[in-house]
């Protein structure tokens, strides 16, 4: 697909896209947001990485509608809602292990419920939380089978 | 301090069996807690050295054990770090003697007689997936 942003003409390609995002870790999301190989990014992120421009010369608005002709799914943070814990404790816990399954095997820091960021190591998520000043509710790695997310009784 | 039990995904679809994860934050790190299971049945409380490293801890390798988990041989080594369980108004500290092992295998810190359980008093309902920890007096 041929997309002109800031005067300059570029030939994207979905698979084009999720290798040039492939090893980058996402930024934080403030408001919009596309999924990427089950990962959350911020548009102009995306675009960045893709063409090379500098953020300030395309809005967050072409990056989305970018992306989307492209076949990404484009959304906004918090414009899913969930049922509240009070009344269904339950599929909230079921739908958290769901926004986790995309990162099974990596480390990731969850905030309210939502994957901040995800990472191969601890140091990789605790680098990114420092270097973006954010603070995050938990740290684990989403385990790949039961063993790897249980105990080491009785040593 | 009441804990809803922590879901999630299996690999092949479903979830794995919900289990006790409290987060607990550890000296030096400020950025995170640390999503930790109550191993009940273990003696010691054990870290990943990763976070040592990060945390800024100091070790002393002289002090170091091996154990075997899972056919795999592991180097813990022990440091007393100050842990600290909520946060704000409900938040409880403590001084404990935490093993940091490498390699690491697990997906949780793992919280255990010592280091932890001496320090609370831990219910837990599996059957309505919450854990309750009080501090002893």
């Amino acid at each position: 697909m041929t997309v002109q942003i800031s005067h300059q003409q570029f030939e994207l390609e979905a698979g084009g896209v999720v290798r040039a995002v492939a090893r980058a870790l996402p930024e934080p999301i403030r408001d919009h947001y596309v999924v990427i190989d089950g990962r959350r990014f911020p548009p102009k992120q995306v675009i960045a990485l893709v063409t090379g421009l500098d953020r300030a010369d395309f809005t967050t608005h072409q990056a989305r509608r970018i992306l989307r002709r492209l076949g990404f799914t484009a959304a906004r943070r918090g414009a899913v809602r969930r049922p509240s814990p009070a009344r269904s404790s339950r599929s909230a816990a079921s739908a958290f292990a769901e926004r986790l399954r995309p990162h099974i095997g990596e480390w990731v820091a969850i905030k309210d419920d939502d994957v901040l960021v995800a990472a191969p190591t601890p140091s990789d998520v605790l680098g990114w939380l420092a270097r973006h000043d954010m603070r995050a509710d938990s740290l684990f790695q989403v385990p790949d089978s039961e063993w790897s997310g249980g105990g080491a009784a009785p040593a | 301090m009441r804990f809803p039990f922590r879901h999630l995904p299996a690999v092949h679809g479903g979830e794995l069996t919900p289990r006790p994860v409290v987060d607990v934050w550890l000296e030096g790190i400020a950025e995170v807690a640390l999503g930790c299971l109550v191993d009940t049945g273990a003696l010691r409380t054990r870290f990943s050295r990763e976070l040592a490293v990060a945390a800024g801890i100091d070790l002393d390798d002289a002090l170091g054990e091996q154990f075997a988990v899972g056919g795999q041989v592991v180097t813990g080594v022990p440091a007393r770090v100050t842990l600290t369980l909520g946060t704000a108004a409900n938040a409880h500290a403590w001084d404990a003697a935490v093993w940091f092992c490498d390699p690491w295998p697990f997906a949780f810190q793992l919280l255990g007689l010592d280091g932890f359980l001496r320090h609370f008093r831990v219910t837990v309902s599996a059957y309505r997936e919450w854990i309750d920890c009080r501090p002893e007096a």
